[in-house]
Parts: structure tokens; sequence; C-alpha cells
């Protein structure tokens, strides 16, 4: 990569260095696929979700009332303030503990960060953003490990406890059921609105505040009703993580667009260029396993595409359920809606339709 | 007037935003931009059309060279008629001209389909019509498809439904148009219930076969259903 004489001098802002940040940073399916193409897959009476399937993170059973939910999430800064990175990062990284359906135990901390670039009071408030949203979720911050690095990185290991039993994976989905979704969409191209200063406060309160809400509630609601599968939508976008939970469960999906809930003016950003990088890597990933029955406008199969951080959750319902599992969040104060369907069909494969 | 901008070793969202700065200038004819990953290339077309400019791009050594044009007609309506020929409504089209790996490719898709329900064109054959008189109604509809190839016309999908699934036969002589018809990006897909009923199911790939509730969308949400 080239210097160039147009770039604008660092005024030292957290995410002027970072070419992506988020879950925009994460590398696509298409490239993992080929990484991971020749691990050895681990096996284990014990381990009840490893890397198959593209599981949110790996479960290991202690005893049959108890299990152990592994995970790690960490990225470069996504906004300038140093505290709200911290706590966007954190929950990212608690996420995929309540994707599995379990609590966050305890949580430790993974940070690279360059001390000679930024004073080390922006290195403290990083930790103290991560450190509240911990504790917001009810779990310990116990530790951490740091290293000097010529950009930013913030996450967290975290542990979790569920009953075998109550295990969400991404493969319990049957035929009939219904999608709902948390959350609205658009996180990527927002953040990206967000960097090239089009945000207005209003639209910035309002992903600040999704970005920082803990999944914790949402699942507690969904509890009351029967839950299939679940799964947080995160940096594969909606389309790739049903996609994934498609697959897992061996079913086809439908998806309304009608029905779905983007942040405002995404769309007008999307349709002006602001599209992520990964946005196109998850394309080339999952295109090919989606039918759009009608012409979709570009901006909205953007946001398809487009990589959540800190996204929803999506569930698999029976149809009987899913006005129950509204209800639920809705008395929980959580917006859900149904967004689609699984189907039989082929395995993996999304019917896009209009309304 | 015309300017050039060199933004190579920018990442987005800088050349979305120092491109838009331009394109806010009036007097600027035409803009030229070098960007060197394809994201940008493909940011900039999202911008250059959500402006109404014309958007070309070219791949040159290590970077592409995307040039926006304002042209003094309406632009968008100089595309529909250049490359949408099934164009029937208003309806805003997906009218971009992206790059990739240095050929410039429009998207046509379009809302019409082809629903085929029988094998042959037109006429069905009762009982009463003779084998030569079949042959040539099947005969007829492989021209159909065959002038339907070579029109340039771009329907959405062509689907097919009762007898018309005989023609995804894999010896018969209709598979090597449809496959060519396939391979310009038009959906061919067959009802699953009828493949079966033919004895057809196992030979034909599973992506392109499709149920009823699915055939019922594609008709109910297309422009224009054309069934020979």
């Amino acid at each position: 990569m080239t210097t160039n004489p147009e770039k604008p001098i660092d005024n030292n802002q957290l995410t002027n260095n970072v070419k992506a940040g988020g879950c925009s940073a994460k590398i696509s399916a298409f490239e993992l696929k080929q990484i991971l193409a020749g691990l050895p897959k681990m096996k284990h009476a014990n381990l009840l979700s490893g890397i198959d399937n593209f599981e949110d993170a790996a479960v290991y059973k202690l005893n049959d009332d108890l299990a152990i939910i592994e995970s790690v999430d960490f990225f470069p800064p996504l906004v300038d303030d140093p505290y709200l990175y911290g706590q966007i990062a954190a929950n990212n990284a608690l996420s995929d503990v309540y994707a599995m359906g379990g609590k966050p135990l305890i949580a430790q901390a993974i940070f690279a960060f360059p001390t000679c670039d930024y004073p080390l009071s922006i290195a403290a408030e990083i930790l103290r953003g991560g450190a509240d949203q911990v504790a917001k979720a009810g779990a310990l911050l116990t530790g951490g490990h740091s290293i000097q690095s010529s950009e930013t990185i913030y996450g967290l290991a975290v542990t979790g406890l569920i009953n075998p039993k109550d295990i969400l994976t991404n493969s319990g989905a049957r035929p009939n059921d219904r999608i709902v979704m948390t959350k609205a969409l658009g996180t990527g191209v927002s953040l990206l609105a967000l960097k090239a200063g089009l945000l207005s406060k209003a639209e910035q309160s309002l992903l600040f505040a999704a970005l920082t809400t803990l999944n914790d509630r949402a699942l507690e609601a969904a509890r009351r009703v029967d839950i299939h599968a679940c799964t947080d939508v995160t940096g594969f976008g909606l389309v790739g993580h049903i996609h994934e939970m498609a697959k897992a469960s061996k079913l086809a999906a439908r998806m309304v667009i009608s029905a779905l809930r983007f942040f405002p003016s995404a769309q007008e950003f999307a349709k002006q260029g602001l599209v992520p990088a990964s946005a196109y890597g998850n394309r080339k990933s999952f295109e090919a396993n989606v039918s759009y029955i009608k012409d979709l406008p570009l901006e909205i199969s953007d946001l398809l595409y487009d990589p959540q951080t800190a996204g929803g959750l999506l569930f698999a319902v029976a149809e009987n359920d899913s006005a129950n599992l509204i209800n639920a969040m809705s008395e929980a104060g959580i917006e859900a809606t149904v967004i689609g369907e699984f189907t039989e069909g082929i395995p993996g494969h999304i019917d896009v339709l209009i309304s | 007037m015309k300017k050039s901008l060199d933004l190579r070793g920018l990442t987005c969202p800088e050349p979305v935003l120092r491109t838009k700065k331009l394109i806010d200038d009036q007097s600027l004819s035409c803009i030229e931009v070098l960007v060197d990953s394809e994201v940008n290339v493909q940011n900039l077309t999202r911008l250059g059309n959500s402006q109404k400019l014309t958007v070309q791009c070219k791949a040159e050594d290590e970077h592409f060279r995307v040039v926006l044009q304002r042209s003094t007609t309406n632009s968008e309506e100089q595309v529909s008629a250049e490359h949408h020929h099934d164009a029937t409504t208003t309806r805003a089209k997906v009218s971009s001209t992206i790059a990739a790996g240095g050929n410039i490719i429009s998207s046509t898709a379009t809302g019409t389909i082809i629903l085929i329900s029988r094998n042959t064109f037109g006429e069905a054959h009762g009982s009463e019509k003779s084998k030569e008189d079949h042959d040539f109604s099947a005969n007829l509809l492989n021209l159909f498809l065959q002038t339907l190839l070579q029109s340039g016309h771009e329907p959405r999908a062509i689907l097919m439904v009762n007898s018309g699934v005989k023609l995804m036969d894999p010896d018969g002589p209709y598979i090597k148009v449809l496959n060519e018809l396939k391979e310009k990006g038009i959906e061919v897909l067959a009802c699953g219930l009828c493949l079966d009923y033919y004895g057809l199911k196992s030979k034909v790939p599973v992506e392109q076969v499709t149920n009823m509730f699915a055939i019922c969308e594609y008709l109910f949400s297309a422009d224009r259903i054309i069934s020979p």
C-alpha cells in the first residue's frame, strides 16, 4: 500500500489508521473455509459444539447438568470514543455465549495497543468500557493479556455456563419454523457513514445504543417459548447467518424483505457507496445460495450482506410459538420481528421475497 | 470540464467522500478517479449511479480507472434504453455497470418470466393429434428457445411445470439451449413435483428444482409472463 499525499494528517483519532473496524474486519467465510480446511476436526464425547457448522462458540460438557461455553472475539476500533469502543467490543464477545443459550461467567481481555501513538489514558478508557460491559452482563473480568502493536485491538475471551439440555445450536431448526430477529440491520454501513462524518447525532445515539445492548434479556425472554435454534447476526451478515443455520438444520429458508428493520438512513448510505469491504466478501461467499424472486434494489441486497457488529439474535421457533415469542420480547422492551421461515428444500438455500 | 483524482492507497469511506465533493461541483462534466481496490470501484459505482452519472471502469496494471460522467440528457433513461429491452415498468432498475477483472458487465435483470407448462409451443398434444403434429410443435418450442437465446432478451427466469419439465431431460434436445440460457444468468427452474411424476427428478441438478410456492411467487411478482 503506497502512502498517499491526499491522506489526512493523523489527528489522534482511534479509527484513523483502521482499515476495517468491528466485524467488518472479519476474514470472509470464503477465505476462512480455505484456511480451516487443513485443520484437524476435534472429536470428543464431551465436545458438544466445535468448529463444525460454524457455531458461535465451543461447548464442552463437564457432567450431565453442566457444560462450559468458550468463545473469543476481538477487533480494531470502530468508533473514536475509547470507552464506547471497549463497550462494543466486549458486548460483541459476550454475545456468542448468549447465542449458544448460556450465561457468561468470567472473561479475560485481549489487548494490543500502540503506546507510542496514543496517551495511556486512551488505553485505560478502552479497558474501562470493556470492564463495565462485562459487569453489566453479570460476569467477572478476571485479567487478560496485552501487547505493543502498531494497530489497536481489543476484545474478550469469555467462559460461560449452561445446562447441556438448554444449548441452542444452529442446527435445530425444523420445517415451517419461523425466523425471528431482534435488533435492526445495517451496523456495518452505518459505522462507515459515521467514519465519513455523515451520521447525525440522533442516528449516532440509536446506533450506539444498539451496539452496547446485551442480548441477555432477549435470550431470557426467548426462554419462555420452545426455541429450536439460535445464533447471533454478526460478521457474515444476515444472509450468511441464516444460510449457516439453514444448512446446519438441513433446510432451506425464505426471507421477507418487507419484514426487515434497518437503521435510519442505512439504505441511503449504501446507495451512495458506503458499503464495507467485507459486505462484498460476504456477497461472494454466500450469493450462490440465494435466489431473489424479484429484483431487489442494490442497496437492500447490500444490507443483507452487511457485516453486523454486536447484532441481534436469530431464533427458529414453531409457527404457533412465534407470536408468543414476539410478545415475550415486547414485554421485556425488545423489538423483534418474524423475518422469514425455514422450509424443506435445498439445505442452506435462501429464497428472498419482497413481501 | 474534467478533473482527475489519484485516490490510490486510501480505504473506504475516503474515496467515496472525495469523489462526492467533485460530483457536487456542477461545473465538472467528467471525473476520473484512480483507486486500487475493487471494493472502491464498486462503491464509486454505487455513488455514481445514485447521482445519475454514467460510470465506467477499466482495470490498469495495479489499479482501476473509474470515469464518472455527467450527461446532458437523462442518463438513467439512456442506460435503460440500451440495456433493458424488457423494461416495461417505472420501478427502479439496477442499472449499474460494475467492473470485474477489467470487463464491463451490465446488470440486466428484469421482471419477465417465461412459463413453459407443456413440452410443445402452443397447441396441446391431444389424442386426436398425430405424432407428426406433436413433433412439429415440439420443434417449434426448441426454435423459440434458440431464438430467445440469440435475441439478447434476458428474462428473470424460465419456469417449467407439467410436461414442460421434460425439457430438462439431460438426454433430450432442449438441455443444451437451456444450459446456455442459464449461463447467461437466467434462472432455469423446474417444478419438483412434475419432475418426480415424469421420473426425471434424479437427473436434474438440485439447484434447478423448485416448488409451487416459489413458482407462485415468481409469477405474482413478475412484470410480465410469457407462456409459449
